[in-house]
């Protein structure tokens, strides 16, 4: 019996449709080719009943929502943008990204139906995974506001860690299933926290050292933040064991003094996340302008089009939320964070249904990659956390964030429907698709 | 493993839980103070994005105060317009980007501003929805355009160019004239502020609220107030000699007459300085008259006004008074200080029964469909006086002008209650007070005009009094008018 979720499918479109709807008719935007929009609707649709087709067992909600989450990313997009010369294009480039990110789910659906092989070639990931980083510093990458994340390939450009950061996720899923047990069944206390064996701990705590340290010398910091703490809750699922969250959080404190001592770039975001009010015109201006174009939504929202958001520096991309919160107040606010958490639960529960241990380390690692991603953007511009660079999930505007997160929300897709099939009684078997 | 699973699912879910709490801190405990910080440049662009409401005058049809869109490259641009100029503004006041906001336009901000204020009516919370440009209400305020324009052309024709009037509907509070003169261009105010702010004539203060004078013998309604609750009766009869020795100093009459035996009644119509200061001492005391002078609103703040008010004052608490005190307080002069906005409120009050009513100056509030979303009722602000006293002060007050043979405050066919006040102002020339009430058996207009050093002395001693027939035009333009 296949599930279907076209209703909310189809809602999801329609609240695309009436957000740019209200800019073209209320705000008198100058209307976008309607041809993208066409584009846009069709190919989640296409790719909607696509997986529906080919997956008739994996999980129906992931789809209906990541079209909400672009689509409302999309009309964000075009409404800060439509207005401002030399950025008009922006809303039409992200639907292409957004039809490459598609593409690109497809082709996981399609190909990695047997996800499974990927933890075969778990150290070849990693050093495809430390071959995209290390890009960034050949003469192919360069820096954009003072961090060296960006690499050019000629036609396009493109932030190496959104997709190394899932290949390092797959990598520590597949070595984690097959050591967990002798990892946690390993004893030897130190001052009463008991240390697991260098043997098996060892290449863990290499991959993960590694692909942080390079980060930090990249200085993305948001991005640094996952490797560390993705790895650290995988580590945990792993083992059962609080102990590696304790010596993690230890590791991190001092990572995180140690960060702020050395690098004035730290120093600078965490004092105008103290003290904004110290520098409102220059180090704490971006958070300052956050601040007052959310409180400005208040209730309802000042109305799509109608805020000032504008006002932040870099609001297109990573302070793409203030937008949401600032023009649609804290109930459209609020909305959308349960969309990410109906996104969380959904791959919560996909974790929760896996039937072998990679499955559902994979699940969780990805699951739990997107949370924290959510939770570190959102609560820098609402000022609860220092700010990371960062962008949000499928909402912000980037094509590798785009693709990357159609990627893992195509690696979810498939691991559900391993066990969706597997509780049908018709379990893929072996290695034949 | 799935415990763990489940485990992290609970943690996430509590940042997710606590975003929105974030949200809630920021959106609705501490949305007010971050609109107010001076840092947050929101508002102003708002200001000028959105039109803001009317101000009309209280005929409903003169516009005061209107936004006018032009088109730049970022979108339309809001000017505020100010049809009447000048003779408003110090009501209206004005709404710079660069030098802020005065008057009406900021004490109604939050009504007169489109988009940055909470919907007010079903239409406007739907318009907000669909994310439209909402215009701010519009503000009905009390005043007459008339009395207002007659008050502030005559006032720039006398001898100073330096004065206040305020005229007041007793019975219900409502302001319908306030003005100050010199007064200020406010549709060019982006250009003329620094000048304005150096301008030593101080056009950008209201003379009206802000600014304090002696009030002189128009301060007498208090002294008579407070002799008839002491059980003074205007028949009862006191002996003036002309003059009233204190130590360093002799209360005189104006002009230096001594008119001998006279009535109560009479020493008001005469407004004999000696009587006055002996009843003071004598039949009321310190006590009393401080208390009546607070009855009648001396020292009240007036927050929820929408203009600033100065409050008026006796100058000393009552502890501090001597009796040479006492007799210059009597007829307002020591260190007494007030202003036309509190004069006409004594004047008012005694119109009407004794009963002070709130003064008001924004009639009502209507969103921009139609839709009444504020009309204050008339309120009892003080009861200064009984009626009993209030009705023997106004026959008084109603032989200041016969008795007293004041024609120029004569409205025809009306019963006019007044009274005149020349309170001296060494060195410069006295300033001429006026206050008034007509018709005094139902009274529906109540006015005090000062003209700033306004009673020049004549080479025969006689001060000019500019303010008689600056109420007495108000008061007939008002009455005329009602009587079509």
């Amino acid at each position: 019996m296949t599930q279907r979720a076209t209703v909310p499918m189809i809602l999801a479109l329609l609240v695309t449709t009436m957000g740019f709807a209200t800019l073209i008719f209320v705000q008198e935007a100058a209307s976008p080719p309607l041809i993208y929009g066409a584009y846009y609707a069709g190919t989640l649709f296409v790719l909607y009943l696509g997986v529906r087709l080919l997956l008739p067992h994996s999980d129906v909600l992931l789809l209906p929502i990541v079209t909400m989450l672009t689509g409302i990313g999309l009309v964000m997009i075009f409404r800060l943008t439509y207005e401002i010369e030399g950025f008009q294009s922006l809303a039409t480039t992200q639907a292409v990204w957004i039809l490459v990110g598609s593409g690109a789910m497809l082709f996981v659906v399609i190909f990695f139906r047997n996800y499974t092989r990927l933890f075969n070639y778990k150290y070849l990931l990693v050093i495809a995974a430390f071959g995209l980083i290390l890009l960034t510093f050949s003469p192919l990458g360069y820096e954009v506001n003072g961090a060296r994340l960006w690499v050019d390939l000629g036609p396009v450009n493109f932030q190496p860690s959104e997709f190394a950061r899932i290949a390092l996720t797959i990598f520590f899923a597949g070595y984690l299933a097959d050591k967990r047990e002798v990892m946690a069944a390993t004893s030897r206390a130190f001052m009463g926290i008991q240390i697991p064996a260098i043997k098996y701990f060892g290449p863990v705590a290499l991959v993960w050292a590694g692909s942080l340290g390079l980060l930090i010398f990249e200085k993305d910091l948001g991005s640094s933040l996952l490797f560390f703490a993705v790895p650290l809750l995988m580590l945990y699922v792993a083992t059962g064991r609080i102990a590696y969250v304790i010596l993690g959080s230890l590791l991190f404190a001092f990572g995180a003094l140690f960060t702020y001592l050395l690098f004035d770039h730290v120093q600078v975001r965490v004092e105008s996340w103290l003290d904004p009010w110290e520098d409102p015109n220059n180090t704490g201006f971006q958070i300052l302008q956050s601040i007052f174009n959310i409180a400005d939504g208040g209730l309802i929202g000042t109305g799509l089009g109608a805020g000032f958001s504008q006002t932040i520096p870099e609001v297109h991309t990573d302070f793409i939320f203030s937008t949401i919160a600032s023009e649609l107040g804290l109930v459209g606010g609020t909305a959308v964070i349960l969309a990410f958490l109906i996104f969380t639960y959904r791959g919560t529960k996909i974790a929760l249904l896996a039937g072998d241990d990679g499955s559902k380390l994979l699940a969780f690692g990805l699951t739990a990659m997107f949370a924290l991603q959510t939770l570190v953007i959102i609560g820098g511009v609402t000022k609860a956390i220092p700010l990371t660079g960062i962008t949000l999930p499928f909402v912000s505007y980037g094509g590798s964030s785009v693709v990357g997160s159609f990627i893992l929300a195509g690696l979810l897709l498939v691991i559900s429907e391993r066990s969706g099939r597997r509780e049908a009684g018709k379990p893929l078997t072996g290695r034949a698709r | 493993m799935n415990v763990h699973v489940l485990r992290s699912f609970y943690l996430f879910t509590a940042g997710f839980v606590a975003l929105v709490g974030m949200l809630i801190y920021w959106q609705v405990y501490s949305r007010e103070s971050l609109a107010n910080n001076p840092n947050n440049g929101l508002q102003t662009r708002r200001s000028v994005e959105a039109p803001r409401g009317l101000i009309f005058a209280g005929d409903g049809e003169t516009v005061l105060a209107r936004s006018e869109g032009r088109e730049t490259s970022g979108g339309t641009v809001y000017d505020r317009i100010y049809p009447e100029g000048e003779a408003f503004s110090n009501v209206v006041g004005y709404w710079s980007i660069r030098y802020g906001a005065s008057g009406i336009e900021i004490a109604q901000n939050s009504n007169l501003s489109g988009v940055s204020s909470d919907p007010a009516t079903l239409d406007e919370l739907i318009n907000q929805f669909r994310g439209g440009r909402q215009p701010g209400s519009n503000v009905t305020l009390t005043l007459d355009p008339e009395l207002q324009r007659i008050a502030y052309d005559s006032l720039g024709q006398t001898v100073t160019g330096r004065g206040s009037a305020m005229a007041i509907d007793p019975k219900t509070g409502e302001i319908l004239a306030l003005v100050t003169y010199p007064s200020y261009e406010p549709n060019d105010i982006d250009d003329n502020f620094p000048e304005l702010i150096e301008d030593p004539a101080a056009p950008l203060l209201n003379r009206a609220t802000q600014s304090l004078y002696p009030p002189g013998s128009t301060f007498k309604l208090i002294t008579s107030s407070a002799a008839l609750k002491a059980g003074v009766e205007p028949s009862d009869e006191f002996f003036d000699p002309g003059f009233l020795d204190f130590p360093g100093f002799r209360v005189t009459n104006y002009q230096g007459k001594d008119y001998g035996e006279l009535t109560f009644a009479e020493a008001l119509a005469f407004s004999v300085n000696v009587i006055f200061a002996k009843i003071a001492i004598q039949e009321v005391g310190p006590q009393l008259l401080y208390e009546t002078a607070r009855d009648f609103g001396y020292g009240d703040p007036y927050d929820d006004f929408p203009l600033p008010v100065t409050s008026s004052d006796l100058g000393y608490t009552v502890e501090q008074w001597v009796d040479g005190n006492t007799a210059q307080i009597a007829f307002g002069q020591d260190r007494v200080s007030s202003n036309v906005f509190e004069m006409s409120l004594v004047t008012a009050t005694v119109a009407n029964n004794g009963v002070m009513m709130e003064p008001r100056l924004v009639r009502e509030v209507r969103s921009p469909d139609g839709i009444i979303i504020d009309r204050p009722a008339p309120s009892i602000r003080r009861r200064s006086l009984d009626a009993g006293t209030a009705g023997t002060l106004n026959e008084m007050m109603q032989g200041v002008i016969t008795t007293g043979q004041l024609t120029a405050a004569e409205v025809p066919g009306v019963q006019v209650a007044g009274k005149t006040g020349t309170a001296e102002d060494p060195p410069r020339e006295p300033h001429s007070w006026f206050v008034s009430f007509a018709p005094a058996d139902d009274p529906e207009i109540a006015v005090a005009v000062m003209v700033e050093n306004g009673g020049e002395i004549s080479p025969e001693g006689d001060a000019d009094t500019p303010a008689i027939p600056i109420a007495q035009d108000m008061m007939e333009a008002y009455l005329k008018r009602d009587a079509r």
